[in-house]
């Protein structure tokens, strides 16, 4: 949630559905531009192919793929499949609704239910901004059958994350728990094998979180010391390790494209002697990530491949797959290093916030105050 | 069908724009339920803009739908990836193409175009009646009217003389004494019932002889030819000395490339064209070899048997391990030495105890650690040195270790 303070929201990368809004259809927003929303945006979910952000009145507002608004609500989580909302219903209850995205929310949910398992009323002080976790702790949904899953009551869960075949929960303790596949080392265990049931990740016990975030097949978490871990997929450097395919996109691109001698330079970027960094394309283990300047992390956001930080002094750092421009850096390169987005610094913008869609970012931010 | 900005009578594109679908509504695909309506939607656009000229915008979104559909497709194990998926990959694959190659365009565009569709064979489904084959045809043939791919020296050579100019490099690949060690049997064409009830029913590995040696595979195949055939064509190589070692990867070029990099230059790492259907993406080839007639003998359809292409440089090693199907692994260029372990001895050597890798021993076979493994010293094996013109026969399960020892093509069969 978004503290009572003027700011604005900005977004950048895919808009290829107009999802971004006022930014019209663009395939690429390299860099990061003001968003036209008529109301006062406290909370944003991004999927794919549209946004819903929700005011601070309670008004949801769809913009992209299927555009509409609804009010009476308290949360929204939007996918592709689905669209989750968490309503004041008739006679003071809080209702779960489940609509199906192209239904514009007209005419009936497809299903809605009570967010309480035993009906329980929702109190006032809820915490919003959860979902896909309900406010009880002990419930999330998720876009696949059986939709709503019940979690274990001893899971005191504080913050659930879906990735595309993981979650990521956070407990009261600021322990983190992980399950689902894991075959490209999104669960943090050291291994590759899927989890049916949260399993608490070892390496991370003692050190307390405040927050996690879960990318496509990548995991990111951000300690109350400010550390930030990472650990799954870096395919295209969202773990700030070396990668693979940047290396080679680099080469290709010096080149003339197919070298007559098929003899390509096997030295790629790394140590001063020549001798080649080592790729990483899975780091099945959390790795403790240091930003630039030793910047101290105080929020993480992860797209399907991509990374964005903000910083305790109101920095945004971001990395990644870079293709549609989700990383603000005004173009459209993959980075497998943190690279500050010097957009909201040259406007004296501090970041507060960063929600990550799979392929873009959004991102709030209050003026400089000049003391 | 299409209006819009064609040149004067662009050969190419006129023959691209013949394989497609009569009327323009048909240009689309009917993908039901599993497929989101967002990108749903994106392609129906893209359609649009593709008939309505806007090449450029039509190449965006066809992409964005590629990348989509290359998201999908990573999630989850690839055999439980949806076959609509798959199909949405080859369709944006389809228009990615067909935008690239539409005139006015780039000097590289058509060699992109051919990747573009290499990348939809080997990830996506069939659609429109496998139109993707069609097209890379057209491509191929286009590509080879006009330059010539490479012809540096080292590339014309036989694999013969490559053969004895390798030979100093190849006394680290060493032939082993097989005399020494227990032979698989040899049979020269037998019949159907004998092999069925000496080999098939109790699971016994045998050579057979005189089956596969008539193949045109086995006269006309030569680096030269491959790259005659397939030489543009973009393919899965694997680098590293084996599957189980942690700087093992896998990554994609063009067979040229291959060649060129794993086979005739001094190669840092052993490159493996492992594991692959290469009929599947070049029908071309598959006229040139056979199907081994004791397939018949299963239960399963001839459609259903699964064609691997196992092409690579003297030393690329196949670690033990055993698959879920009967093998016919048929030897068309240099030799391979090939190690066999029953079924009913695999607690001697030693599988991996994840889900993973419980397929494959942990024993490194010609070289194992006896301390780690001590039962792997009395376990008892088969060996054979696989020559051009035979084809070996592994039972379902049965265990096998391969060691090239010269360049090597193998055509495997799997069947059930």
């Amino acid at each position: 949630m978004v503290e009572e303070q003027p700011g604005a929201w900005f977004g950048f990368g895919f808009c290829g559905f107009g999802q971004e809004p006022g930014l019209g259809r663009r395939c690429q927003v390299l860099s990061p531009e003001p968003l036209k929303t008529r109301r006062d945006i406290c909370h944003v979910s991004a999927s794919w192919s549209y946004t819903a952000l929700v005011t601070r009145g309670g008004c949801v507002e769809l913009s992209g793929s299927v555009s509409g608004t609804a009010g009476g609500c308290r949360d929204v989580w939007a996918s592709e499949r689905l669209l989750v909302l968490l309503r004041d219903g008739p006679g003071s209850r809080v209702e779960l609704q489940a609509w199906a995205p192209g239904s514009v929310l007209h005419g009936e949910p497809l299903w809605a239910q009570d967010p309480e398992a035993k009906g329980a009323a929702l109190s006032a002080e809820a915490p919003v901004g959860t979902l896909p976790l309900l406010p009880s702790s002990h419930v999330y949904v998720s876009p696949w059958p059986p939709f709503r899953h019940c979690l274990a009551p001893e899971l005191r869960a504080r913050q659930l994350e879906l990735g595309a075949e993981h979650a990521l929960l956070l407990d009261a303790a600021g322990q983190v728990f992980s399950w689902g596949g894991g075959r490209h080392g999104q669960l943090g265990h050291g291994t590759l094998e899927m989890e049916l049931e949260p399993r608490l990740l070892e390496a991370l016990q003692g050190l307390p979180m405040a927050q996690v975030a879960a990318g496509g097949w990548h995991s990111v978490c951000v300690s109350e010391t400010r550390d930030l871990y990472v650990w799954g997929w870096n395919e295209s450097g969202q773990l700030a390790l070396p990668a693979r395919s940047l290396a080679e996109d680099k080469r290709t691109v010096t080149g003339e494209g197919l070298n007559q001698e098929g003899s390509e330079v096997e030295t790629v970027a790394g140590t001063e002697d020549g001798a080649p960094a080592p790729f990483i394309a899975v780091q099945p283990f959390p790795a403790l990530l240091d930003l630039p300047l030793g910047s101290e992390a105080v929020g993480a956001s992860c797209g399907s491949r991509h990374t964005a930080v903000v910083t305790r002094t109101g920095e945004l750092y971001t990395w990644g797959w870079g293709k549609y421009g989700q990383l603000g850096h005004q173009d459209s390169a993959s980075l497998d290093r943190p690279c500050r987005v010097e957009y909201f610094v040259h406007k004296q913008l501090q970041v507060k916030t960063v929600t990550c869609g799979p392929w873009n970012t959004y991102v709030y931010a209050v003026e400089n105050r000049k003391s | 069908m299409a209006e819009g900005t064609d040149g004067p009578g662009d050969a190419l594109w006129e023959a691209l724009v013949a394989l497609l679908p009569p009327s323009k509504e048909d240009l689309k695909l009917d993908l039901g339920e599993k497929v989101d309506r967002g990108v749903a939607l994106l392609l129906q656009q893209a359609v649009e803009l593709f008939h309505g000229g806007q090449q450029g915008e039509c190449l965006q979104a066809s992409e964005a739908a590629l990348d989509y559909a290359w998201e999908k497709l990573n999630t989850g194990p690839w055999q439980d990836v949806d076959k609509a998926w798959r199909q949405v990959y080859a369709f944006s694959c389809l228009l990615k193409t067909l935008c690239l190659c539409r005139p006015p365009r780039e000097a590289t565009a058509v060699a992109a175009a051919l990747r573009v569709c290499d990348m939809g064979l080997l990830m996506g489904a069939a659609i429109l009646g496998d139109i993707l084959i069609r097209v890379v045809a057209v491509l191929q043939a286009h590509l080879v009217s006009g330059k010539r791919p490479n012809c540096s020296p080292s590339q014309q050579l036989s694999s013969q003389e490559l053969s004895s100019m390798k030979k100093a490099k190849r006394d680290h690949v060493l032939a082993p004494d097989v005399s020494l060690e227990r032979a698989v049997p040899r049979l020269r064409c037998p019949s159907l019932q004998h092999f069925q009830k000496y080999f098939l029913a109790p699971g016994m590995p045998v050579i057979l002889e005189g089956v596969a040696d008539h193949w045109p595979c086995m006269k006309k195949w030569s680096l030269d030819y491959i790259q005659e055939m397939a030489g543009c064509r973009t393919v899965p190589v694997e680098v590293g000395s084996r599957y189980t070692d942690e700087d093992w990867s896998q990554t994609l070029m063009t067979v040229n490339e291959f060649i060129s990099k794993y086979i005739t230059n001094e190669a840092r790492d052993i490159g493996y064209l492992a594991q692959h259907q290469l009929f599947d993406q070049i029908p071309e080839l598959k006229r040139d070899i056979g199907i081994p007639d004791y397939c018949c003998l299963g239960s399963g359809e001839e459609e259903e048997i699964t064609i691997n292409a196992w092409f690579g440089p003297p030393g690329t090693v196949s670690p033990l391990h055993q698959d879920p199907q009967q093998n016919f692994l048929a030897q068309v260029i240099g030799r391979k030495y090939i190690r066999l372990y029953s079924p009913q001895d695999s607690e001697a050597l030693y599988p991996h105890e994840t889900h993973l890798l419980h397929n494959t021993s942990q024993v490194d076979v010609e070289n194992p650690n006896l301390e780690k493994f001590p039962k792997f010293a009395e376990a008892p094996f088969l060996s054979c040195i696989l020559a051009p013109g035979e084809i070996l026969f592994i039972p379902v399960k049965y265990w096998h270790y391969v060691r090239a020892l010269d360049l090597s093509f193998s055509v495997s069969f799997w069947w059930s």
